[in-house]
């Protein structure tokens, strides 16, 4: 979230200085929720009902860190002029959210504001979030109190410094960038549909990755009704690829059956997770119902391409003649897990030829997973029986640079060439994956 | 390398000091397991005499055994690991004994007290370059002393006196009668002959093998995939194991999440929590790793009398600054002249400080170790080892056995460069194989995995140096001090003792040749956090870099050139006279550079000596940098091991050290943040590819000085020779390694 | 599944996903193609498939079925095999030996391609680690071999 937070925080600078007067009362007020006044209630939902929004909704990947207790937050966001940590979301009373009533939870998940009233930087997805069920908010209220373990860990504090810590003008980057109310049935579409539309904007929280942000950083679209919704964005080094039906850079030549077993193992014949879409695998999609990831599949074939896509890829026979530059890194680093012809190894080790990331204008991925690996895809409990290297300390940014562009032009990849500048840019602000499979347990 | 030995002596007593009580079943166990190798047996003469002290190196039967058809099966106390040390034994012994060594058949010796032939005899180790130097006499005698026995089997069967038989290789020859008998019809009765003591050896001048560069006996089978390495062998109804660790050493597993899904996992056997590590058996070692990367561990941190627990906020960069912070006072490692008086006197005196980091051993086989369990209470353990008696006694330990319980197998080494000594916190797999094997009731393999590897090797000690040098007004350095800053090897696995030095951590800055009248070098402990063990030329490894480096900023600080500079400083030992002249003369004459080369690139030439282990080496290397990258063309090496078995093996032992020289120059380097390896295979560790090997050139001169070492020696003069013509065309000193950490935009 | 191995046809029970490597270890029994990084960053696992050299540990065994698969075991069968291999003995080029049968099998695949290769050529093609630096006797005995052919 480097990049975002960066950005974002910059210019909330500017709002700081445009917004001196007036709105005390509206950046410090409580919102309404449904849940006022409930006090606090048994429990209102199964472990299991708890436990499966908990997954959806990915909790875990920013709430906790590898070596640290479930949800007992700490992990780092960093930022040049600082960095915010996830927060402890246990149930500890002191140090956690113990004290929450199910309103004050319900203003945190959905509303981004805290029980004391202080506003959550967006890299919560509260406005994505905002479209769960009064039910699921419910259930994950209950999974939080009751079946997490509470643990004394206290919030680090931010590090970014006065006034750009100030969090109340986030109160009007919410008046002009939040959708309130939950998410409301189309009825125009099927129950599939549907509940694959919930799914994605909602617990899912897809658009945060995949839809592009606007110049305050908000997500351009919330819903399927603007087409820049899951058009394809950069984030934090990656580059998040379409999820419409873009032939090229989207999901255009994937089936929904594809797309489902992509999300339950990782992998299909198109690809392997990879990037920060190993974190959202490994700890989300694949503990999601057959039904649910049918209905996401179902969803997201329903939205179409958007223009600028370029011809349509085809698979080109390419002789590797050792000539061009980037060739022999070619054969020496790439062709042995990923093919000679580009075609990878059914679904075990993905293909380079037609992938977005050797199509898209966007090298970002491409360069990095190259210069850092990928972490290891834990599918139902197994890791993988291959990972990607990083090949950061056995290959120079010029080598990087050529062996990217020669399989961005190669089998059909169209992708632009990649310059020895941007390898060295992500080189500099990018680590490498870690060998070891990471496993966040949430209990 | 005296503090090596005694450190390796002192692991050894565990095995030496009880009761030699072998039994014939002990003795025979080693090489009768149900083995897939052609084990050949041994013949059982040996042992049945072994009522009362064994003299090592003396009993022939239990080295040498003559087949029927004239080879020769020989039992070398050293294992090979491709310094052909194998064939530089069938060398040896063929040429006392009289056979052609290339009829010979030879494995690494088990464990037991005729093999313990080193310094004096009492341990031995395939270590220290230490192999033919330590045993050339012993071996000699071995080879006459066999072929003594069978000439007195000859004379009988003739009728003749012995005196009138001579030998031609495999043949008892009566020259008068016209009469032969082949060895291999001796053999047998020969076998049971006494040893003689006073077996005659031949001169010099009459070798016929000796000295020449024969083939290896082993290259066949590594070129044609039938070597067999430990991974590579099986005993029946062995399982297979894969084993996670703890991510930090001396870090304990707690709660195992998801016990019962990897169980039911394919092949799996058993899950197990042994020391350190998590340890999954299965049918096939496929399906144990990956159930043992399965597991779900909660590693727990160590209690705190693990002394050699890594911390959590453990990093090498904040070790490195640790050692750069730390001063004296330190421990005196050589000491000559007034160093005070002579910098006060010096008409200039410039200052520096070098350092290198942690390196793994990187060596191809990744470790294994097979244990099993014997009806009769034997131990028996075949994994990659450099000192058969000290696993033996590790072992014994370990269980509480009498050591002769415990049958050491040796297969071949895929390499080892000091990789395969006993390290015990939890260095080498056999104590898991052995606990397992254990456990299941069945034989263990355990195969470690490359990223275990890196996890659990102990590593070259990262080093650093602050070297003062006081030149006179003719620019001649009249005056050197030095902190050797850190531990040793040998002192970190041994235990320190603060009134003395680790020799193992000075070596290549002490001794050197040079004529500079006042000295003053110190060691100034800092107890390493990470384990260190032995690599490749042990403290050489960097200090010759440290050293021969500084040497040329003296020389530039006194306008002299450093060839010169060292020639005139070496001119009273003509043995390095000599060294250094035949490395120039073997690069067509010294020339410094920068010059444009052939093909237009802009180069320039490093020299340098070194000392190390007994042998003396001066070597130069010319290299051009490409796009910010350092191209080393060529390397010339002089080697004067004092006298030779072998040049063709010698010249061999020297490239491939030039090539782990290079590799450590151009690449190698351990990096540890938040207590672990960011390296975890060679993708994050890239070692000497062919596409960065230079040429090397080999010259052998033979002083006639006591033999010396030959598989390290190579290494240490390498590093420096690289650095010093980097210097010169960087335009700035190195005074780091690996060079792919200094920006050469040139 | 069905692998052909060095001519002869072998039923394979193993995972689809697992590395060639250990089905040619552990299921198959030959032992000449050797493990040793699982991570196609050494070479030592190299064996031809259809002729060309492939890292058996980071191809599961799935994608060569119905591939010719060509080990250490049988180079030597193979004229322009055996012709390396030889030139391998004479140059001596193995030491710990370890990662020579990868070697071999390279070096194979590269005279099959190119029979007459430059050092450049070499060195593009040769990139199997060798950690005992056989690396100027490798380069000798491609150069050998390729007179020979």
């Amino acid at each position: 979230m480097g990049k975002i937070l960066k950005k974002f925080i910059a210019r909330l600078a500017i709002l700081v200085v445009v917004v001196l007067v007036g709105g005390f009362w509206y950046v410090r007020h409580i919102p309404s929720s449904p849940f006022d006044g409930a006090g606090q209630p048994e429990a209102m939902a199964t472990l299991e009902q708890g436990e499966y929004i908990a997954r959806a909704s990915d909790c875990v990947a920013c709430h906790s860190v590898p070596e640290g207790k479930p949800f007992a937050g700490g992990l780092e966001m960093g930022t040049p002029m600082g960095s915010i940590f996830a927060t402890n979301i246990t149930p500890d009373k002191e140090t956690g959210i113990g004290n929450y009533t199910l309103a004050q939870f319900d203003n945190a998940v959905r509303r981004g504001v805290a029980a004391d009233g202080h506003r959550l930087y967006p890299a919560m997805p509260y406005p994505s979030y905002a479209k769960l069920s009064d039910d699921d908010v419910k259930a994950l209220y209950d999974y939080f109190m009751h079946h997490v373990e509470p643990v004394k860990q206290a919030n680090k504090p931010t590090t970014i410094k006065w006034p750009l810590n100030q969090r109340w003008p986030l109160a009007f980057w919410n008046v002009a960038f939040y959708e309130s109310g939950t998410y409301k049935a189309d009825s125009s579409k099927d129950e599939l549909w549907n509940r694959g539309a919930y799914l994605v904007q909602g617990p899912g929280h897809c658009g945060s990755c995949h839809t592009p942000r606007g110049p305050a950083m908000e997500e351009k679209a919330l819903t399927e009704a603007d087409n820049a919704y899951l058009s394809g964005a950069l984030l934090d080094g990656w580059y998040a690829p379409s999820l419409r039906g873009d032939h090229n850079r989207g999901l255009g030549r994937w089936s929904e059956e594809d797309i489902a077993t992509f999300l339950k193992t990782g992998r299909n014949q198109h690809g392997v997770v990879f990037g920060s879409m190993v974190d959202a695998f490994n700890n989300s999609t694949q503990y999601m119902s057959d039904n649910d990831l049918k209905a996401i599949a179902h969803y997201l074939k329903s939205l179409p391409g958007n223009d600028g896509d370029g011809t349509p890829w085809e698979y080109h026979e390419v002789s590797v003649a050792m000539v061009r530059p980037g060739e022999q890194s070619f054969m020496a680093n790439c062709s042995f897990c990923h093919g000679r012809d580009g075609k990878g190894r059914d679904e075990w080790i993905p293909p380079l030829a037609g992938t977005t990331s050797m199509l898209s204008s966007y090298d970002e991925s491409a360069i990095n997973v190259v210069l850092n690996g990928s972490g290891r895809v834990v599918a139902s409990g197994i890791p993988d029986a291959y990972r990607m290297p990083s090949f950061r300390d056995k290959l120079s940014d010029q080598q990087i640079a050529d062996v990217l562009s020669f399989v961005r032009s190669s089998w059909g990849n169209n992708g632009p060439a990649v310059t020895v500048d941007d390898v060295k840019a992500l080189r500099e602000h990018t680590h490498p994956a870690s060998p070891q499979p990471i496993i966040l347990q949430m209990r | 390398m005296n503090e090596m030995v005694n450190f390796l002596a002192g692991m050894n007593e565990a095995a030496t000091s009880r009761p030699l009580n072998f039994s014939r079943r002990g003795f025979l166990g080693a090489s009768l397991g149900a083995l897939v190798l052609g084990v050949v047996l041994p013949g059982g003469t040996a042992r049945a005499q072994a009522a009362g002290a064994v003299k090592p190196g003396t009993r022939v039967p239990a080295f040498i055994e003559i087949r029927n058809d004239g080879t020769v099966f020989f039992r070398s106390p050293f294992i090979e690991g491709g310094q052909g040390i194998f064939t530089a034994m069938a060398q040896i012994v063929g040429e006392e004994l009289d056979v052609d060594p290339q009829n010979f058949t030879v494995e690494c010796a088990p464990a037991g007290p005729d093999y313990t032939i080193m310094f004096g005899g009492h341990m031995r180790i395939t270590g220290g370059s230490f192999s033919v130097r330590s045993s050339y006499p012993i071996m000699r005698k071995l080879g006459a002393a066999a072929r003594q026995m069978l000439l007195e089997v000859a004379a009988k069967r003739l009728d003749v006196p012995m005196s009138e038989l001579t030998t031609e290789p495999g043949v008892v020859i009566h020259a008068a009668s016209g009469r032969r008998l082949n060895y291999g019809d001796l053999a047998e009765e020969a076998a049971t002959q006494p040893v003689p003591e006073d077996a005659p050896l031949k001169a010099d001048a009459d070798f016929r093998w000796i000295r020449k560069p024969l083939k290896r006996l082993d290259v066949r089978d590594k070129s044609t995939g039938k070597a067999m390495y430990s991974i590579d062998l099986k005993v029946d109804g062995m399982l297979l194991a894969a084993v996670q660790h703890a991510p930090r050493l001396g870090w304990e597993s707690g709660k195992i999440f998801n016990e019962d899904q990897v169980k039911a996992m394919r092949g799996v056997h058993s899950i197990h929590t042994i020391p350190g590590a998590v340890a999954v058996v299965a049918d096939r070692w496929w399906h144990a790793k990956r159930a043992a990367e399965a597991l779900q561990v909660e590693w727990k941190e160590p209690a705190a009398d693990v002394t050699y627990a890594m911390p959590a906020d453990f990093s090498t960069e904040a070790f490195r600054e640790k050692l750069a912070a730390t001063r004296g006072p330190g421990v005196d490692a050589e000491k000559e002249g007034d160093v005070d008086g002579a910098f006060k006197a010096a008409n200039k005196v410039i200052e520096a400080q070098y350092d290198a980091p942690y390196l793994a051993h990187g060596q191809l086989e990744p470790p294994s170790a097979i244990a099993r369990w014997n009806e009769d209470g034997t131990l028996e353990i075949w994994t990659p080892n450099q000192a058969p008696e000290m696993f033996q006694g590790v072992a014994a330990k370990q269980f509480g056995l009498p050591p002769e319980k415990i049958l050491i197998h040796s297969p071949l080494l895929g390499g080892f460069f000091g990789r395969n000594f006993t390290y015990l916190n939890g260095g080498i797999p056999f104590p898991q194989a052995a606990l397992l094997a254990q456990k299941v009731g069945k034989p263990v393999k355990v195969i470690w995995s490359r990223e275990d590897e890196f996890l659990r090797d102990y590593f070259r000690p990262m080093g650093l140096v602050r070297f003062r040098g006081g030149l006179d007004k003719d620019g001649m350095p009249v005056a050197l001090t030095a902190d050797v800053m850190g531990e040793g090897p040998t002192e970190s696995l041994n235990g320190v003792d603060p009134n003395k030095v680790d020799p193992n951590g000075v070596e290549g800055i002490v001794e050197k040749p040079y004529a500079i009248p006042n000295r003053h070098i110190v060691q100034i402990k800092v107890p390493h956090v990470a384990r260190v063990g032995y690599w490749r030329s042990v403290g050489h490894s960097m200090n010759d870099f440290f050293y021969e480096t500084f040497f040329d900023e003296m020389a530039d600080a006194g306008g002299h050139d450093p060839y010169e500079l060292r020639h005139k400083l070496v001119a009273g030992s003509p043995r390095h006279l000599k060294l250094l002249e035949t490395v120039a003369e073997s690069a067509g004459g010294w020339k410094r550079g920068p010059f444009t080369a052939e093909d237009g690139s802009k180069r320039a030439r490093g020299v340098s000596m070194a000392s190390p282990f007994g042998s003396e080496t001066a070597s130069i290397a010319e290299v051009s940098i490409e796009g910010g990258q350092v191209v080393v063309h060529d390397v010339w090496v002089a080697i004067d091991p004092g006298s030779i078995v072998n040049p063709a093996i010698i010249e061999a032992q020297v490239k491939s050290a030039t090539a782990l020289g290079l590799s450590t120059a151009l690449l190698e380097e351990v990096v540890y943040e938040g207590g672990k390896p960011l390296a975890r295979n060679y993708d994050r560790y890239p070692i000497l590819p062919l596409s960065r090997m230079a040429r090397v050139h080999v010259s052998i001169v033979e002083s006639g000085a006591p033999m010396g070492g030959v598989g390290e020696p190579g290494l240490p003069g390498v590093p420096p020779a690289v650095a010093n013509a980097v210097s010169v065309l960087a335009g700035q000193r190195i005074r780091r390694l690996p060079l792919s950490r200094s920006s050469l935009g040139v | 599944m069905n692998l052909v191995i060095n001519n002869k046809t072998y039923e394979i029970d193993s995972d689809a996903d697992t590395p060639l490597l250990w089905v040619i270890r552990e299921e198959v029994g030959l032992t000449g193609t050797k493990f040793g990084c699982g991570l196609a960053q050494c070479g030592a696992c190299t064996v031809l498939v259809d002729g060309e050299p492939c890292r058996s540990c980071v191809t599961p065994v799935e994608s060569v079925v119905g591939k010719q698969i060509t080990t250490i075991e049988t180079i030597e069968e193979d004229a322009v095999g055996k012709k390396v291999v030889e030139a391998w003995v004479e140059a001596q080029v193995p030491q710990c030996g370890y990662c020579q049968s990868g070697q071999v099998l390279a070096a194979t695949a590269l005279l099959k391609r190119n029979p007459n290769p430059s050092d450049a050529d070499i060195a593009d093609a040769m990139v199997n680690l060798c950690r005992c630096g056989t690396y100027n006797g490798i380069v000798d005995a491609i150069h050998a071999a390729s007179r020979q052919a």
